[in-house]
């Protein structure tokens, strides 16, 4: 018996909850797990990374610049074990670089479950971009 | 899996050009020139304190990892495409 459903019985059995109530909670503890499992086992993996651009230079709808950039994820993996082999002296060269440019960067932190995590936050992300004459909208997102 | 086949094509206003290029066959040619060049690498990966399995095993998953991989771009009048298969 799970400690759940024990504490549940051990509310009944005091009298802190009444039967119908005890019934919903562990009805309820028992629907969670499987929708959860439902969801993960409905939920594709992510294979690719896209990045879709669309910017009107002139806002007509006539001059349109259309960037469509599928990057697989294994790639983007591999690149970030990559950083592994860089020696440390060019990294803290790298660091000072992005830091002379005004980014907090620090590539020792660079790690692949960084990039896991990065994905799983990455559902879908839009960005519109306004300038002087026209407009712009960024779209990335995994697939 | 290595990529096998590129596909680029290159439009302008009033004509386009897609090539197909045979990815397999150039991994083919230049297989005897990574043998020959294994010795140098090997060597200077020792120099840099890389170890060469890893470095081996990096290298080996960028390339698999380019399958897949797809680029488009157009501009008015203009555009690129690559796809790696």
């Amino acid at each position: 018996m799970s400690q759940h459903r024990r504490q549940i019985l051990d509310m009944l059995a005091s009298g802190k909850i009444n039967a119908d109530e005890a019934e919903r909670l562990i009805s309820a503890l028992e629907r969670d797990p499987a929708s959860a499992n439902a969801e993960n086992a409905t939920k594709p993996q992510p294979k690719y990374l896209r990045v879709i651009v669309d910017a009107d230079e002139e806002g007509d709808g006539e001059t349109l610049t259309r960037v469509n950039i599928r990057v697989p994820l294994l790639l983007l993996r591999a690149g970030v074990r990559l950083t592994g082999l860089i020696p440390q002296e060019a990294r803290e060269r790298v660091n000072d670089a992005m830091r002379e440019q005004g980014v907090a960067f620090d590539m020792n932190q660079l790690r692949p479950e960084n990039l896991e995590e990065l994905i799983e936050q990455l559902n879908d992300l839009s960005v519109d971009v306004d300038h002087a004459n026209g407009q712009a909208k960024v779209r990335v997102f995994c697939e | 899996m290595i990529p096998l086949i590129a596909l680029m094509e290159l439009g302008g206003k009033h004509h386009s050009i897609r090539l197909w290029l045979p990815l397999f066959l150039v991994w083919l040619l230049m297989l005897p020139l990574a043998v020959l060049m294994l010795p140098f690498a090997l060597l200077a990966m020792l120099l840099a304190r890389i170890q060469p399995w890893t470095a081996l095993r990096a290298f080996s998953d960028v390339l698999s990892g380019l399958c897949g991989m797809q680029l488009e771009i157009q501009i008015p009048g203009r555009s690129v495409l690559v796809h790696i298969y």
